[in-house]
């Protein structure tokens, strides 16, 4: 099952100019928000917009804390093209039975002690797509989820 | 104010170029070349972990000296309140600041009113403002020059509100040109510092474009002195009246202890802010108003200029705020809101991000320069040894980079080369 949310030319082609991958653990909250973190280290060395940094940070810790409560394990990977950087995140995992559901604000199936820990508000996937330009998921029961999203460099 | 200026100074005739310093620097702005630690001027932001490091006190403090009180007829210090912390359970503020007159100063001036006051108008502060969330307060000035450097994004959440020693020694000069007659400049207004941060916010200040301050005494300098003083004096004015929730402000969680605004959180020693910044820039903790952090572990009274150890200092303040009992005369609340009014508060200047080392033109410089010091980093041991001179591995990398320095300065390959090895050879041992 997927949900393409075309949100400002969701497939522009473009050359990569630089990739970088991190692989993610699944319950793995003690290091939760590093990958996150990296990346912006490596987009802060590109001296891109603080604003860009920003928006994908928020996107990409979201998406790391999701595959720590959810998934087994993923790769990020982080794309930079003349014009925005991208990440792709693949994991392997349990899969969203129905991703609409997902994308609803407060729609939460997080567990009693993640709620404890602070997380499970259900604002993890509409945050994303709210702070991006470009935003796609696909997503397999019992086999795992892809999400891609990106932001745009200003002009 | 030329904000490469540091507080921090290395004695070339006590460093032997061991690597502790450049190994504690939380932004890794020290590198030992030729024996000797030296600043990178544009990553520091003073706050003192080398100091603490070295063993062999060559890391040290600028701060005033003596004759620095020669130059003004009216000589006034203002502790700060970690002085309260030094001398035990049983000395009174007051004892504190009468020793403080007989030792070069015409009188001294208590700070925990100021800050009592500064919270009160942080509190109104924050009913009136929008986001971004949380906002962080500027008390500390390592914090301030941290977020310069490392979490420009967070600018715009520090509040705009001056520091209260600023705040205080701004006012005291009015009132003392005022009341004494004094002009401005023949009043020498001296801070007594806990640590090399405030120092040098009184040496290069930011939000502002010349400290309130002629100059600071560093706190650990003056104590034997005034052991002595307090010692040999009586008991101080009687009537000194002293803000128990101003003096918690020595502390961490001492700001907020007193506000009325609940939804805040506290951060201190360096790791804990860095890890709590990178949640805030990945918008976590947005629902909290207002983060009160501090780079030392335990707020002030952890400097590294103390001379009392910081569990036997918490005591000391916990005990003077039960002392103290409950305040009979809080700061009233419409003479904060008419002070926020008169912009009595405000920063002079805004704060704005630090270039901390030199761009790329564009991001494909940008990209270039970043897969050159991946390469780097391959070739070089990854043991974050340090014997370089630089920190660990990445930074010597970096300074390659920038023709700082070269692979020779790493000794694992110069092993290497010396026994005819090649790199790759010694990359797999």
């Amino acid at each position: 099952m997927s949900e393409e949310l075309p949100r400002a030319g969701a497939e522009a082609p473009g050359e990569i100019l630089y990739s970088e991958r991190w692989t993610i653990r699944g319950g793995d909250f003690d290091h939760g928000g590093e990958v996150a973190a990296a990346v912006k280290s490596t987009l802060r060395q590109f001296a891109v917009a603080p604003e860009v940094i920003r928006r994908l940070s928020i996107a990409n810790f979201e998406a790391e804390m999701n595959v720590i409560m959810y998934a087994e394990e993923a790769v990020l990977e982080l794309q930079v093209l003349p014009d925005r950087a991208r990440v792709t995140l693949a994991d392997r995992g349990q899969g969203i039975p129905d991703i609409g559901l997902a994308m609803q604000e407060g729609w939460s199936t997080a567990t009693p002690e993640m709620r404890q820990r602070g997380f499970g508000a259900g604002l993890g996937l509409p945050n994303i797509r709210k702070n991006c330009d470009e935003f796609a998921i696909e997503s397999t029961v019992g086999v795992g989820t892809t999400l891609r999203y990106g932001v745009r460099f200003p002009l | 104010m030329d904000q490469n200026e540091h507080t921090i100074l290395f004695d070339a005739e006590r460093c032997i170029g061991c690597v502790a310093c450049s190994v504690a620097c939380p932004t890794r702005a020290i590198r030992v070349r030729h024996s000797l630690a030296r600043l990178k001027p544009e990553l520091c932001i003073d706050c003192g972990a080398c100091v603490e490091a070295c063993a062999y006190e060559a890391a040290r403090a600028r701060t005033s000296s003596p004759s620095d009180l020669q130059r003004f007829r009216y000589r006034v210090a203002i502790p700060s309140l970690t002085l309260y912390a030094q001398f035990g359970r049983d000395v009174h503020p007051a004892q504190v600041l009468d020793a403080l007159t007989r030792l070069g100063f015409e009188s001294a001036y208590d700070l925990s009113w100021m800050s009592e006051t500064l919270g009160q108008a942080t509190d109104a502060w924050l009913t009136e403002s929008r986001g971004p969330w949380p906002k962080i307060s500027v008390t500390c000035p390592a914090i301030v020059r941290l977020i310069q450097i490392r979490y420009p994004e967070l600018l715009p959440n520090l509040i705009p509100l001056e520091s209260g020693r600023e705040l205080a020694a701004k006012m005291l000069r009015r009132r003392l040109t005022a009341e004494h007659g004094l002009a401005p400049e023949d009043i020498g207004i001296f801070f007594v510092t806990p640590c090399t941060a405030i120092m040098n916010s009184i040496l290069a200040p930011v939000g502002l474009d010349r400290s309130h301050f002629d100059g600071a005494f560093a706190l650990n300098e003056l104590y034997g002195p005034l052991l002595k003083a307090i010692k040999q004096g009586g008991p101080g004015d009687p009537d000194a009246r002293i803000s128990a929730r101003g003096v918690m402000w020595a502390l961490a969680g001492g700001m907020t202890a007193g506000m009325r605004n609940a939804n805040t959180m506290t951060v201190h020693g360096m790791r804990d802010v860095q890890f709590v910044f990178d949640r805030i820039e990945a918008g976590k903790f947005q629902s909290v108003d207002f983060i009160e952090a501090w780079s030392c572990p335990d707020g002030c009274v952890s400097g590294g200029l103390t001379m009392e150890g910081r569990y036997a200092a918490q005591r000391a303040i916990q005990h003077l705020v039960k002392r103290l009992g409950e305040q009979d005369h809080p700061v009233k609340e419409e003479k904060v809101r008419a002070m926020l009014r008169e912009h009595f508060f405000d920063l002079e200047e805004e704060i704005r991000a630090r270039e901390s080392r030199s761009a790329a033109r564009d991001l494909r410089e940008a990209i270039a320069w970043k897969k050159e010091r991946a390469a780097l980093l391959a070739r070089l041991p990854r043991k974050d040894c340090a014997a370089c001179g630089a920190p660990d591995c990445a930074t010597l990398a970096d300074d390659i980079l920038r023709g700082e320095a070269s692979l020779d300065d790493c000794v694992f390959l110069r092993i290497a080369r010396l026994e005819g090895r090649g790199e790759s050879e010694e990359r797999k041992r």
